[in-house]
């Protein structure tokens, strides 16, 4: 698959991830795509005292977690401080082009480096007005940076952090404009469409005339902004609409109770 | 108060147009020192500013400027396809319902609440005068910081291809789709940055 495929598949499956579950799914598979074991996606701010508002979603061992809480290194943490001097990703050991590193520094570093932490790469992300943030993609020691994706790095980064910020607000309690909610009718078809049925079986076994299924689907295709019936059945699946249990399920009653 | 202006070709005749003009001049070629033509000393005016461009403008009831947008239709030559074809992974797109929004510009008179409520304004009316007009897309080219930005905005965008450093700048081109949907999603984009805002979370 290209990259920029590969770009483009992930974006979408951003632009879908209903909660905080999903977008960790989806990282697992670009990060490991990209040639990184671990993401990290935070914002910078001392993520305790910060307590669930800000934004954090990673898959770091438990240890490096851990190390990272402890020193409350969200705000004093050199990678942090080097990604608010750019806007441009950075490989972690470039750093020093961009901040002077201090004394400290070096030790948080190697401190790191006993842990196991390898080389990372750190997309910045800022929103003005909202606090900084970014996107680490990260290595144990002594695996090679494939620097041939750091491209594509840099815009699942920000595209993750774009997603990232999306769930987060609406973790803050408030309302996100209603979700697209379909009619009973409308998701029969879909259903029936996400079971392999053409318009003309779905319409035998409903009982209804063929063009009223294609028009249920178109319009169900709009209340989600979409125009083809693959993506109407991903959203729907991705939003609850339809579960997979709903898909494969065994048991079919052909005729009405 | 919004202005929609089909053509510029005289730059003097229009009070509105001649404060956008001058306000570009003094963002991108004052301040961020882009390297482009300056019209007598004062307006930064280029070769697309023709008779082919269009502009959205948000200025005062005395014209002064808030902020406005360049919109060059892809069919003729425009930035993308002129200068940075290979922040494209495909051709760049070439469509009648596709337009390039160029000098996206905010004026630097304005505090920081009041930026983001004309860059809000402008956002909108961006995606209103294209539902108006039978646009379906817009193409841009961003710098990364810029590039977080308008993805921030709410409305759905996709990379044309991998970001590229020119001339010392990493820049992404994108593809920005609207449909009857965008205004939602721009109303969703802007409750999720309240909701994010610092300075609120801490009044709160």
């Amino acid at each position: 698959m290209g990259m920029h495929n590969m770009a483009t598949q992930f974006m979408r499956v951003v632009e879908a991830v209903a909660n905080a579950d999903d977008l960790a799914a989806a990282m697992t598979a670009v990060t490991e795509q990209l040639g990184f074991q671990y993401f990290a996606l935070t914002h910078h701010v001392d993520i305790i005292a910060a307590s669930g508002s800000a934004i954090r979603l990673h898959n770091y061992p438990a240890r490096w977690a851990d190390y990272y809480d402890r020193n409350a290194l969200g705000v004093s943490d050199p990678v942090h401080r080097a990604s608010h001097m750019t806007s441009v990703g950075f490989p972690w050991s470039r750093m020093s082009d961009l901040i002077p590193m201090t004394r400290e520094d070096h030790r948080v570093l190697a401190m790191g480096r006993d842990q196991g932490i390898g080389d990372g790469f750190t997309v910045p992300a800022h929103v003005p007005g909202e606090a900084r943030g970014s996107c680490s993609f990260a290595n144990e020691a002594g695996r090679p940076m494939p620097n041939e994706m750091l491209p594509l790095a840099q815009l699942a980064g920000m595209f993750a952090f774009e997603g990232a910020r999306r769930l987060w607000a609406m973790r803050g309690g408030l309302q996100m404009p209603p979700r697209p909610v379909l009619t009973d009718r409308q998701r029969d078809c879909v259903l029936w469409v996400a079971r392999g049925k053409s318009d003309w079986e779905i319409s035998l076994i409903l009982g209804v005339g063929e063009e009223t299924v294609a028009r249920h689907i178109k319009q169900a295709c709009e209340r989600y902004g979409v125009n083809k019936r693959t993506y109407l059945v991903i959203l729907t699946l991705f939003d609850g609409t339809l579960t997979f249990s709903d898909i494969f399920r065994r048991r079919y009653y052909p005729f009405p109770e | 108060m919004l202005h929609v202006v089909q053509s510029a070709a005289r730059p003097e005749s229009d009070a509105v147009l001649r404060a956008m003009f001058e306000a570009r001049k003094s963002v991108f070629v004052d301040l961020l020192k882009w390297d482009v033509p300056v019209l007598d000393g004062r307006y930064e005016v280029d070769q697309f500013d023709d008779v082919h461009a269009a502009y959205l403008i948000l200025a005062e009831p005395d014209g002064a400027h808030l902020g406005s947008a360049r919109l060059l239709p892809t069919m003729r030559p425009h930035i993308l396809d002129s200068f940075y074809a290979e922040l494209c992974e495909e051709a760049p797109p070439q469509s009648p319902d596709t337009f390039e929004i160029t000098r996206f510009c905010l004026d630097r008179r304005l505090s920081a609440r009041e930026r983001r409520q004309v860059r809000d304004t402008l956002v909108t009316a961006l995606a209103d005068h294209a539902l108006a007009t039978g646009i379906t897309a817009y193409s841009a080219i961003a710098e990364m910081g810029w590039c977080q930005q308008i993805l921030a905005f709410g409305w759905r965008c996709m990379p044309l291809g991998l970001p590229k450093v020119i001339d010392g700048t990493m820049l992404a081109a994108l593809r920005i789709e609207i449909t009857p949907e965008t205004p939602a999603l721009l109303a969703a984009g802007r409750i999720t940055a309240s909701a994010l805002r610092i300075d609120q979370r801490v009044a709160a």
